[in-house]
Order: structure tokens, then C-alpha cells, then sequence
């Protein structure tokens, strides 16, 4: 009897069994190779480090949601967005055109767009949210003199004057509803554009996505994601228990291994580095709060020597795993304006050399070296809690005192640092796929204004070249912009040491379409290629 | 059978042989002894000197390095030598400086009653706030790092002992003894030198050294929860917070051996305040 019954049971599994692979198979053959949503697949992820952490202010662009360094955004769109090579490509626009004299910007918008409320996507959605994104200097819109919609599929962007960079803020902010847009709930309540839409948001722990029916563009593999709020150490360990699909960790986890999981490892323009103070204390402060200036960095010699006696190579392999690319004019290898370098690395001796030359000499005998009655000792500040400038931080200090630089890491807390950022150099991370950025780390109009320029760095050799990049066309300005490090690598405002890689377990149930990742900026970008995702068969 | 055999071999242990006061001196001498020697040890310790090593980095606990390394390849007996030296360095400061709040307050509200109500008052605001938090609130108003923890550690002990010295201070006031001093016109001032003091110095020295262990676990945990000390610093709750990021990785010794470490100088704490209250109070040595 029961014999019969377990027999029963078999046939019946195994009829469903056969059903199901076959159905699947159906599914395949209608589904092709385009993109067509998989009913009922699930992902989860952690990648807190790389645009997929929590958002303080929720998923409002208009707070900062995915606006730093032109992530994807995921729940909206954006008028333009970026290929794999960093190239500017439509998104929401359909056209877009720049003036010969750089001052005005014509887009044309697609009119198949629906917002995830049936609503249709319009120029004065985009008008809405470039003004407010201006008001409440999400990015920088300076530049930005007026945005106005032409009428429902065109909006013309005017300037202040000539910016080249500017197309690329049209890559950097998700569009959000006039109509219905209330800063009060839109942060919990978002409605966009994009690939997926919020459907649930447990605060601190996760957020739950799913498929956006009237996204227009390639549909996404994944029915749901879902995103789990988690630092690396926490990533690590759900992905060991198989809590998660894909994992970002920490470049220290590389070497590990999961079962049933592989290790992504994708290059990017994040580039590590720190600055020196260029002008002695001035008894000012600035905005932040910070005083400006520090008597001993201020001294060509000691920045050209630490420039020179600086071992990247041996940071890199200590402080990330060596899992990255070393740079000394800190433009990530893979941008349009990156050029060949060649790297020389940890010259002690020449650096001890440019020191004595530079008058210092170690008068009592303490390994230290004095100068004029300073003693070449500073603090270099690090982010507490982050792992890998803490052993940068570590690392830069013991090869300092080798050259006779006493330098003091001190881990601090955002508001520490911003208390003594124009002072104390700080372990800087940054890495952008707008050009923008370097001036503002390099031009004197910056110099320390909030955390652009915290060195104070002002050469007008270097704003001359920044002033001709702006106004030329973008392509042509690629190669000014690359001049721009040149100019000003005898100053050493800046030491960059290299770009970290992002690393990631991924499931073997996961094809994470790694060829079509985009260039990953500071933060990296993980929503970047959401839509190549899929399930392996 | 059994139990004459236990009582031969008792006989002929010397430890056996010692009277109590003799044992408790010895227990007493072992443990200032050895955390002596902490101290000492960490005050020669130059925390620059804890230099990174990465040819040796996550090493499991070997003869070289008795407590293994961590991931930037310092070795882990050093750092944690160093961060108990801190501890007890904080605990020590904060408990004097405990005691001597406690015992200016308690003879402060033994002056009117008026100022005994501030005093018991002042005593339930601190009880009522929890530990922790003020003591994070008072070390970041201090500007953080180890004084702030310190002065945090010291400013939140004292309580406690306010509380006994207050009772005990209230009890002898009311015995014959003062009453007759008083009636002879002799100052209050004189009263709590000759009176008052003997009668509670046991107190004071047992209740110091008994907020040291307090004072010690209150230092770990705030700089547990990464206030005070950067992250590079060694002290006991950093590296025990460090530690908990690579458990999942198998490196238990980062762990163990510290927070068995910071057990173990608690234990050594209490052991010594325990036995310094039998010699000075010989009553209590018979509870």
C-alpha cells in the first residue's frame, strides 16, 4: 500500500518535473536572445559601496539619489546615459545637439515615455527637475543660466558661459514628475522611468525593485531585486551563506573563495591619492570651517620628495590587495582623456636628495627632519571606517619616515575632516567620467570651496589650459584636459597613487554580463548594465 | 580514605600552609604584580613602532606571534599589550579622579541637609542617564580622543561611591563618639579628619580600586563603538571591533586572544580589590 503510494508520488514529481524544464525550454525559444523579463526570477544583492547602499534622503534625484558621478538611477532616467567606454549615448533623448559657441544645448526627447503612473514623460519634467536640481545644488549647474521646454519633446538648455562639460550633466540626474512631485514623499514614494521601480523599502535593511512594465527601453532578465543594505564584512558573510546572489566587498576579501560563487573584478576611474596644502596657514578659514593652509606641505620640497619617494607600487599591493592600476596624473586609464604614463616608483634616494636641497636637514638626531625651526611632521586625515585608506594612510606614513617626514594618520568622521580639510591633507578618493571635475580639483576659482581644491592650488598656467577646455567642443577638449595634471605635476598639488578595482562574488546562477558593465566612476555603478543581467539555464 | 590522602598532600603544599592573612598578601602581591608589569610593558611599546608587515598578514597565532596577525600584518600580541597598557592607564585615572569626586561630594552633603538633597539629586541624574551614553556625550564635548575618553570614563564612576561614603558618613554622624566631639565644640572640620576619615578610608581605597574594572569594560566599549581613538590606535575595543570584520573569514585569533586578555585584567582587578577589602575590613573576611 504504501509502496504504491511513495510509487504514485514518484510519477506525479517527475511528470511536473518534465513539464516544467520544458515549459522553460518554450519560454527560451519565444523569449530568444532579446530582452524579455523572466517570470519569476528573483535576485539579491549586496553592494552597498557601489550606488546600491541606502540613500540617507530616499530614491529622490532631487536629494542626491544616483547623482553623484552620473550612476544609473535604476527608478528613473536620465536624458543622456554613458556606453562602456564612457561615451555619451541617448536615453531619454532622442536627439541633442550643442551650439558652435557652446552656450545653449537643444534636446530632443523620445515620446514613447511613461512615467511608472501612467503619466507621460515630458520637457517639462525635465525643465522641473533641472531648476529644482539647480535650487537644491545637487550637481553643479552653475553653468546652467535657464532651462526651458520648447514644447512637449524639446527642451533648450542656456548658459552662463561656454562649458563643454556641460552635455555631461544631462547623464547626471533621473528625471522626476512635475506634476506629482513632493519632496516630502517622493524620497519613499518614487515615480520614474527607469528599468525597475521601488515597490518596497524596509529602512536600514533593504529594498525591494521590481520590473517597470512601461520602461521603454531593452527589458530587464530580473523580475525583482533585491537590494540588502549591508557593509562588506556583512556582504561576506550573506554571500556565504547564500543569502545573496552578487556581492561587493572589500578588496582585502579578494583573495577568499565561496562555494558555488566566482570573483568579479572590474577596473575603474576610482583613483586613490592625497593632496598637499600648497599655501603656508594664512590665519583664514574657509566655508567648512577648516583653516587654510599648513606651514610644512606648503614647502615645494617636502611635496616634490614625497611625490618622488611615494612606493605606489607597494601601496597598491598593500592597501588594496593590489588589485588596481597605478597612476601618477590620477586620470583613470579608461576615460576618453587618459594618456600613456609611464610610473617611477619609490626613489628614496632622490627624494632625500630634493629635501637637503630644499634646506632640511635632521638637526637632533630624531630620524626627523627640521627646517628653519619647523619640523617636517603633518597630519593626514582618513575616513574611520574605511578600511583601505586606513592602510593607505598607514603605509604613506612609514615610507615618509623613511625619507625623514614624520606624518600622523588620524582616522576621523565626515565632520572631523570637513573641520580640517584645507589644513590637514586627507586621503582622497575620486574618480569621474565628466572632465568637470578636474577643475575642480585643480583651478584656482575652486580653491577651497567645500571639498573642491582643498590644497588651495593656484597656477594660472593650469586655468589658462582649463579655460581653453571649456570652450572647445568636447572632443577636441579631451586633449586639453589631459594637459591639465601635466601643468601642474611640478606644484604636486596632488599625489595620486592609482585606481582601485570593485570586486564581487556573483553566483554561477548569475550571468552578470561582465562585458557590458560601464566605466565605473567613484562609487562605482553597479545599475550601470541592470538590464543584461540574467539567470544561467 | 580519599580524604585522608587529601589531607596529606595539604599539609605538605606550602600554600596550604599559610594562613589567610599570609595567602591574601600573596594574592594581593601577584596581581599588582602582573598588571604592574601590563603597564610597564606598554609604556615601552611606542604605538609608531606597531609598523604593517604585509608579507605577514592574517597569520594564524605562531611562537613569533603569540597572538597571530591581523590584516595589515601588525602583530597582535604588541597591539594588544599596548591597548590593555591604554586601559588600565584610563581605568586608572578615571577611578582616582572618581574617588576624589565621591569623596569631596559625600563630605560636601555631610555639611547641611540642604546640600546632602543637592548631592543625593546630582547622584540620581547621573544613574538616570545611561553609562554609556554619557560618557560618549562627554568625550566628544572634550574633543574626543584619549583624554575625552578618559575624562568621559571619570566624569560617570563616581556615583556609585558617592552613594556609600554618603551612607556611611550619615551613620557615623549620628554615633555618640561625634555627638560628644560636638558637644566639646570641636570643628566639623576636625570631626571629619579624626572621626569620619578612619572609619571610612577602607571605603575609599576598596571602592577606587573596584571602578577600575568598571572604568576598564566602559573604555572598551566606547571605543568599541568607534568613538574616541582612530581606528589605527591600538586600544582593547578598537581591535576587539576590527576583529569582528574577519570572523567571517576564519581569523578567530584577532578575537580570542584580546578579549581574553581584557577578561583576564578585569578578573585581576576584582581579585585585588576583593582581597585588599578582606585585609582592611577583617569583618568582611568571613562572609
Amino acid at each position: 500500500m504504501n509502496k504504491k503510494i511513495m510509487f504514485m508520488l514518484a510519477v506525479i514529481i517527475a511528470i511536473f518535473l518534465v513539464m516544467g524544464s520544458a515549459s522553460a525550454g518554450i519560454f527560451d525559444f519565444l523569449g530568444g536572445d532579446s530582452n524579455t523579463v523572466e517570470p519569476g526570477s528573483e535576485l539579491t544583492i549586496a553592494a552597498s559601496p557601489t550606488h546600491g547602499g541606502e540613500p540617507e534622503a530616499g530614491f529622490d534625484p532631487l536629494t542626491g539619489w544616483a547623482t553623484e558621478n552620473g550612476a544609473e538611477p535604476l527608478i528613473q532616467s536620465r536624458i543622456l546615459k554613458k556606453d562602456t567606454e564612457g561615451k555619451l549615448i541617448n536615453d531619454l533623448a532622442s536627439d541633442y545637439k550643442v551650439s558652435d559657441d557652446l552656450k545653449t544645448v537643444d534636446v530632443t526627447l523620445r515620446d514613447d515615455v511613461k512615467f511608472t503612473d501612467n503619466t507621460t514623460l515630458t520637457a517639462k519634467d525635465i525643465e522641473f527637475t533641472y531648476n529644482k536640481a539647480k535650487e537644491n545644488a545637487v550637481i553643479d549647474l552653475s553653468s546652467m543660466k535657464e532651462v526651458k521646454a520648447t514644447d512637449d519633446t524639446h527642451v533648450q538648455f542656456t548658459l552662463e558661459k561656454p562649458d563643454s562639460t556641460f552635455v555631461h550633466k544631462l547623464a547626471q540626474i533621473g528625471i522626476v514628475p512635475a506634476d506629482s512631485y513632493n519632496n516630502e514623499t517622493y524620497g519613499t514614494n518614487p515615480i520614474g522611468s527607469g528599468p525597475y521601480k521601488l515597490v518596497q523599502w524596509d529602512k536600514g535593511q533593504q529594498a525591494i525593485f521590481e520590473v517597470n512594465e512601461n520602461y521603454y527601453g531593452d527589458m530587464p532578465h530580473y523580475e525583482k531585486i533585491t537590494d540588502l543594505f549591508m557593509d562588506s564584512d556583512a556582504a561576506f558573510r550573506a554571500g556565504k551563506a547564500g543569502e545573496a546572489d552578487v556581492i561587493e566587498i572589500d578588496p582585502q576579501y579578494a583573495n577568499e573563495t565561496i562555494e558555488g560563487m566566482h570573483t568579479v573584478i572590474y577596473p575603474s576611474v576610482d583613483m586613490r591619492g592625497f593632496y598637499l596644502p600648497v599655501t603656508p596657514e594664512t590665519g583664514e578659514t574657509s566655508e567648512m570651517g577648516s583653516p587654510i593652509g599648513n606651514n610644512v606641505t606648503s614647502d615645494i620640497a617636502i611635496r616634490q620628495a614625497l611625490s618622488v619617494g611615494i612606493n605606489r607600487q607597494e601601496i597598491l599591493d598593500n592597501a588594496f590587495n593590489g588589485l588596481g592600476n597605478l597612476s601618477v596624473s590620477g586620470i583613470g586609464a579608461e576615460l576618453p582623456w587618459a594618456q600613456d604614463e609611464t610610473i617611477e616608483n619609490g626613489d628614496l634616494d632622490k627624494a632625500k636628495e630634493i629635501l637637503a636641497d630644499g634646506g632640511w636637514k635632521d638637526i637632533d638626531n630624531d630620524g626627523i627632519l627640521e627646517k628653519d625651526g619647523k619640523t617636517a611632521s603633518f597630519i593626514m586625515s582618513y575616513r574611520a571606517g574605511n578600511l583601505p585608506s586606513e592602510a593607505m594612510a598607514l603605509q604613506i606614513s612609514e615610507q615618509a619616515k623613511e625619507m625623514g617626514i614624520n606624518i600622523t594618520p588620524s582616522g576621523k568622521s565626515t565632520d572631523q575632516m570637513m573641520a580640517s580639510i584645507n589644513t590637514d591633507p586627507m586621503i582622497w578618493a575620486y574618480g569621474s567620467t565628466d572632465p568637470y571635475s578636474i577643475y575642480c580639483m585643480y583651478d584656482s576659482e575652486m580653491a577651497h570651496v567645500a571639498f573642491n581644491n582643498p590644497g588651495s592650488y593656484n597656477n594660472s598656467a593650469v586655468d589658462d589650459m582649463i579655460n581653453k577646455a571649456m570652450s572647445e567642443d568636447l572632443e577636441s577638449s579631451y586633449d586639453s584636459w589631459s594637459q591639465v595634471p601635466k601643468l601642474a605635476e611640478d606644484d604636486v598639488p596632488w599625489i595620486w597613487v592609482g585606481s582601485i578595482d570593485y570586486v564581487f562574488f556573483v553566483s554561477d546562477d548569475v550571468d552578470f554580463s561582465e562585458d557590458t558593465h560601464t566605466i565605473y566612476p567613484h562609487g562605482g555603478d553597479v545599475w550601470g548594465n541592470v538590464c543584461d543581467w540574467k539567470p544561467v539555464k | 580514605m580519599a580524604d585522608k590522602s587529601k589531607d596529606v598532600s595539604s599539609i605538605y603544599s606550602p600554600i596550604a600552609k599559610m594562613n589567610l592573612r599570609t595567602k591574601t598578601l600573596l594574592t594581593i602581591g601577584l596581581t599588582v604584580f602582573i598588571l604592574v608589569a601590563v603597564v610597564i610593558t606598554s609604556l615601552f611599546i611606542n604605538s609608531a613602532d606597531i609598523t604593517t608587515n604585509f608579507n605577514a598578514m592574517n597569520q594564524a597565532p605562531s611562537f613569533e606571534h603569540l597572538f597571530g596577525t591581523d590584516w595589515m600584518g601588525r602583530d597582535m600580541f604588541t597591539r594588544t599589550m599596548k591597548g590593555l597598557g591604554l586601559s588600565v592607564q584610563i581605568g586608572a585615572g578615571a577611578s582616582i579622579l572618581s574617588s576624589v569626586i565621591a569623596i569631596i561630594l559625600a563630605f560636601v552633603g555631610s555639611i547641611n541637609s540642604k546640600l546632602d538633597s543637592f548631592i543625593a539629586w546630582l547622584v540620581d541624574l547621573f544613574l538616570s542617564v545611561p553609562h554609556i551614553l554619557l560618557i560618549i556625550l562627554i568625550s566628544i564635548g572634550l574633543g574626543g580622543g584619549a583624554f575625552g575618553v578618559t575624562m568621559g570614563v571619570a566624569l560617570t564612576h563616581w556615583t556609585s561611591l558617592t552613594r556609600i561614603l554618603r551612607a556611611e558618613i550619615k551613620q557615623i554622624n549620628t554615633s555618640e563618639f561625634v555627638k560628644l566631639s560636638q558637644r566639646f565644640g570641636k570643628s566639623k572640620i576636625w570631626i571629619a579628619k579624626k572621626h569620619i576619615l578612619p572609619l571610612v578610608i577602607t571605603q575609599i581605597i576598596v571602592g577606587t580600586i573596584l571602578i577600575f574594572p568598571h572604568a576598564i569594560m566602559h573604555e572598551a566599549s566606547v571605543t568599541f563603538l568607534g568613538f574616541g581613538l582612530s581606528p589605527h590606535e591600538p586600544a582593547i575595543g578598537i581591535i576587539l571591533s576590527e576583529s569582528m570584520k574577519y570572523l567571517a573569514t576564519g581569523n578567530w585569533w584577532l578575537a580570542l586572544f584580546p578579549g581574553l586578555a581584557l577578561l583576564i585584567i578585569v578578573l585581576l582587578f576584582d581579585i585585588a580589590g576583593e582581597n585588599i577589602k578582606k585585609l582592611l575590613d577583617p569583618t568582611s573576611a568571613n562572609e
